[in-house]
């Protein structure tokens, strides 16, 4: 199974339920909702679309959120050159 | 050489020069004070004839060991990495102009100080508003619609930040309106972001919205990650202190009826 982590350190803003992600070599920013902050935070360690499914199960009891989202999402990030594969 | 001794903000500022247009612009642009400051802020040196007329805004950066140098077609500075002891060459009074607010601005985000946003800057109750937006927006139209209030800024706003806490200084780098030269100083009561519009309208901001809004009002030359974290944490400060909204407004002045 692939395994994600961020590409390099990011300043991370953390306002109300928003995050901010700035790309500081870049010059670009990513906002996030709280979950997506969530994931963000996790992914400083290699993660799977699994262990981040299960660990949004086991933080937001009430939020259903299924492998294919976290797919699609660490897919976004890496679109947004946030994320890489893990080797 | 004679020196000259302003203060911009909290800083007192030294500032030698042998050219006289540069002197006399000093002179009408900056509060000057007689007497020596025995420990200037910023100690700054100006040299006339650098480059070619103004042709865009682009400055380039670089970095060589404790030496930042900010180049652009009409100046150069050549800066300390702490900003402290700089020299200035600039092709005219209009050069100098931005090169002054390049290096102020880079010095209060290097000291964690504050920010230099793009905006005019209103007195109303003791209390500072800024209205900040996009080129065209309206900022000096917003200016000039706040008469007889007093202006703190009509083009760059120098915010100080602390934690719970944003003081507006009277800002010498201006485009239509003299500075009255008071050295003023207001807590910032609220910014407004201008969209020139039919109706008169202001909506609250979310923060993050507030913050990614505000990134390109700073007057900042990018050139090492650590200063732009500087910048970010700075105005995420900045948003959790004062409250940021979006302002339609008519050209005329009813709109302070939404501020005040």
């Amino acid at each position: 199974m692939a395994r994600y982590v961020q590409k390099s350190s990011y300043e991370t803003t953390h306002l109300d339920n928003e995050w901010i992600i700035l790309n500081t070599e870049e010059y670009t920013v990513t906002t996030l909702n709280d979950v997506g902050g969530f994931c963000w935070s996790l992914l400083k360690e290699e993660q799977t679309s699994e262990s981040l499914t299960q660990a949004v199960g086991r933080e937001y009891q009430a939020t259903e959120v299924s492998e294919r989202e976290i797919e699609e999402f660490l897919s976004h990030l890496m679109e947004c050159g946030l994320v890489k594969y893990a080797v | 050489m004679e020196l000259l001794y302003t203060k911009v903000g909290t800083h007192e500022i030294e500032i030698s020069t042998e050219s006289k247009d540069f002197k006399d612009f000093i002179q009408r642009n900056f509060s000057i004070f007689r007497g020596k400051t025995s420990d200037p802020d910023l100690k700054i040196i100006i040299k006339k004839g650098f480059g070619k007329p103004f042709v865009n805004y682009q400055v380039e950066v670089s970095k060589h060991e404790e030496k930042i140098n900010f180049q652009r077609s009409d100046y150069l500075i050549e800066t300390g990495s702490d900003y402290r002891y700089s020299v200035i060459y600039a092709h005219n009074e209009f050069a100098l102009k931005h090169a002054i607010t390049n290096l102020y601005s880079s010095f209060i985000v290097y000291h964690n100080w504050g920010l230099l946003i793009h905006s005019s800057c209103a007195l109303e109750n003791r209390k500072a508003h800024i209205f900040s937006g996009q080129s065209g927006a309206g900022k000096s139209t917003a200016a000039k619609l706040s008469a007889p209030r007093e202006l703190l800024s009509d083009e760059a706003t120098i915010l100080k930040i602390d934690d719970g806490k944003v003081t507006v200084f009277d800002s010498p780098f201006r485009s239509e309106f003299q500075a009255t030269g008071t050295n003023k100083s207001a807590p910032l009561a609220s910014i407004q972001l201008l969209h020139q519009a039919l109706h008169n309208n202001r909506t609250n901001l979310k923060k993050s919205d507030a913050l990614i809004q505000l990134l390109d009002k700073v007057f900042y030359w990018a050139h090492s990650p650590e200063e732009t974290k500087q910048v970010i944490k700075l105005l995420n400060k900045l948003v959790e202190t004062v409250p940021v909204y979006d302002l339609h407004f008519q050209k005329n002045n009813r709109f302070w009826e939404l501020i005040s």
